[in-house]
């Protein structure tokens, strides 16, 4: 008897947890369909009817457009040159590297204890100098810092997964290191390195204090956000929650990949991170 | 192409592109903060230890060193805490393995958020107003209460969003090596007439140290990223309140005056300090871990 209400009573607080979990974001959804009357109301208002203006409005933002073209560019680029650069790096060194295996990764993982302002503050001065202030090529160039470091993080686990029998089958039928990589390795390794690199893509697409030093009209679409609240003198709950959907949306599309990511990772016996 | 080649060509250019790209930031930080250079004017002189001297008389630097310390604590304790709890709830309640997988799903939505987006959400949550937080306490006869403006609780309220978003991440990671567990020694347990949560705090929790020591490390990293989340929240307010190290730098180098020299020598201290920090730890885990 005692058991049963307290299983009850976890039950209960569980779905309370995932509730708490939940609530912020599909509140800001809400308010994302809302007129600001029904959003500064005393008591939170759950039934209302529904507007599309706060997204027009953001749409229509020529600033809030362009912030959203040049996330995409920036974060297409930088994740695929860091998807070029660091597979095919990784890769060697889970296979015939392994000698340089443990410091290379130190390396890579040194890189992410760097503060970002410890790269932002010298770089503006640097690109203030050279005129390359405010560029879109000037943000890819630092985020390559993030996406190939960890590309080569994450893939070194799935090529290491690769079954050493079928590349060393291949190297036997006179097949070069190339070769087994392009037709063997990479394929195999396919599932796990969209995993890394749609990792990579929420870091960058995420960013916000590297693109808000180093751009100024040229910024990304965190900046643009961020800077929303000083638009007018009434702070426009509306818009800036259509914003936030708007900005949240790409990387949550990804939700299914990061939980068979976690699943690989639990499963080759623990999370390799550390 | 022999294989010397092959290691050669693709290890190459990764390599270049990272330790230029680092060598410079570091370098071009080193450089910058033994000079006096302003980011206006681009004429500059050697001024040797300068500004490492006035960060030592600087009570605002040592302000945000305090902060940025607590901020670290309270999010990476907070964040285990609350996964390993979260844990063991989830997988002493939900057996079905479709509820589990909804669960994990609703959990691991906060994490995908932008910190920018994140921030938004809860600003409009704590939002004196028409919060919905604030209504909530309402209703038990509390508040309105001042999240983001009272600087006692300004600090702990954006350190809750940084809970949020990955205490529940690593709930997920937690009920899944929950799952990969040899079943042996549990049942031994039971068989002891061991109760739940001395089958969790004994056995299971002991057997998975390393991967939590493992999470707790990446977590310390991903702490130290809190620039996003404050800045968009609080700006580092009220006063000083929320103002971690890295903001610090941010509004002295580029926001207020463009001291780029002054931020830089901060920039490069706080490089030092969680370079041998993190070192030191890195060993320790590892070693603990074992």
């Amino acid at each position: 008897m005692v058991s049963l209400i307290l299983r009850n009573l976890a039950r209960v607080t569980l779905a309370f947890l995932v509730l708490i979990a939940l609530t912020p974001i599909l509140w800001t959804t809400l308010g994302a369909f809302k007129r600001l009357r029904d959003i500064v109301t005393p008591v939170p208002k759950l039934f209302f009817s529904p507007t599309l203006e706060n997204f027009a409005t953001i749409l229509g933002s020529p600033t809030i457009r362009d912030g959203l073209v040049n996330s995409v560019i920036v974060v297409a680029v930088a994740v695929g040159l860091g998807a070029v650069l660091g597979i095919p790096a990784a890769h060697t060194l889970a296979r015939h590297a392994r000698r340089w295996g443990d410091d290379a990764q130190f390396f890579v993982l040194s890189l992410r204890f760097m503060p970002p302002v410890a790269i932002a503050i010298p770089f503006i001065v640097i690109y203030l100098d050279l005129g390359i202030y405010d560029s879109l090529g000037g943000l890819i160039l630092v985020y390559l810092v993030t996406t190939i470091s960890t590309v080569i993080w994450l893939a070194v686990p799935a090529f290491e997964r690769v079954p050493r029998e079928i590349e060393e089958a291949a190297a036997m039928e006179g097949c070069r290191e190339a070769e087994v990589f392009w037709r063997f390795s990479l394929p195999i390794a396919a599932p796990s390195l969209f995993g890394a690199l749609v990792f990579t893509f929420v870091l960058v697409w995420n960013e916000l204090l590297l693109a808000l030093t180093l751009a100024a009209q040229n910024a990304t679409l965190p900046v643009v956000a961020a800077s929303i609240t000083s638009l007018g003198k009434e702070v426009p709950w509306g818009v800036i929650n259509a914003a936030t959907v708007v900005l949240v949306l790409p990387p949550l599309v990804f939700i299914g990949l990061l939980m068979g990511l976690i699943n690989s990772m639990v499963r080759a016996g623990g999370p390799k991170k550390g | 192409m022999t294989r010397q080649r092959f290691i050669f060509l693709t290890l190459a250019p990764a390599t270049l592109v990272l330790v230029t790209l680092a060598l410079v930031s570091t370098g071009g930080a080193l450089w910058f903060s033994v000079m006096n250079r302003a980011l206006r004017s681009p004429d500059s002189e050697f001024v040797g230890a300068y500004n490492y001297l006035r960060l030592l008389r600087d009570k605002r630097f040592f302000n945000a060193l305090e902060i940025s310390a607590i901020w670290e604590v309270v999010t990476v304790a907070g964040t285990l805490i609350v996964a390993v709890l979260l844990a063991v709830l989830v997988h002493e309640t939900v057996k079905r393995a479709l509820w589990r997988n909804l669960i994990c799903f609703a959990f691991l939505a906060p994490v995908l958020l932008p910190r920018v987006a994140a921030a938004f959400i809860w600003r409009f949550l704590y939002s004196p107003s028409l919060g919905l937080a604030n209504w909530f306490a309402g209703l038990f006869g509390i508040g309105p209460i001042e999240f983001l403006a009272d600087p006692k609780i300004a600090l702990l309220s954006v350190a809750v969003v940084d809970i949020w978003q990955w205490g529940l991440f690593f709930t997920v990671i937690l009920v899944k090596l929950l799952e990969t567990l040899p079943q042996d020694p549990i049942e031994a347990a039971m068989l002891d007439n061991a109760r739940t949560w001395e089958i969790h705090a004994f056995v299971t929790l002991p057997m998975l140290r390393g991967p939590i020591i493992s999470l707790a490390l990446v977590k310390a990293v991903e702490s130290l990223r809190s620039f996003d989340l404050i800045f968009v929240m609080t700006g580092g307010g009220p006063g000083t309140a929320t103002e971690t190290l890295d903001l610090y730098a941010y509004q002295s180098g580029i926001n207020l005056g463009g001291r780029i020299s002054y931020a830089s020598a901060m920039s490069i201290l706080l490089l030092v300090v969680t370079t041998v920090a993190f070192t030191f730890i890195w060993r320790a885990g590892k070693k603990w871990s074992r």
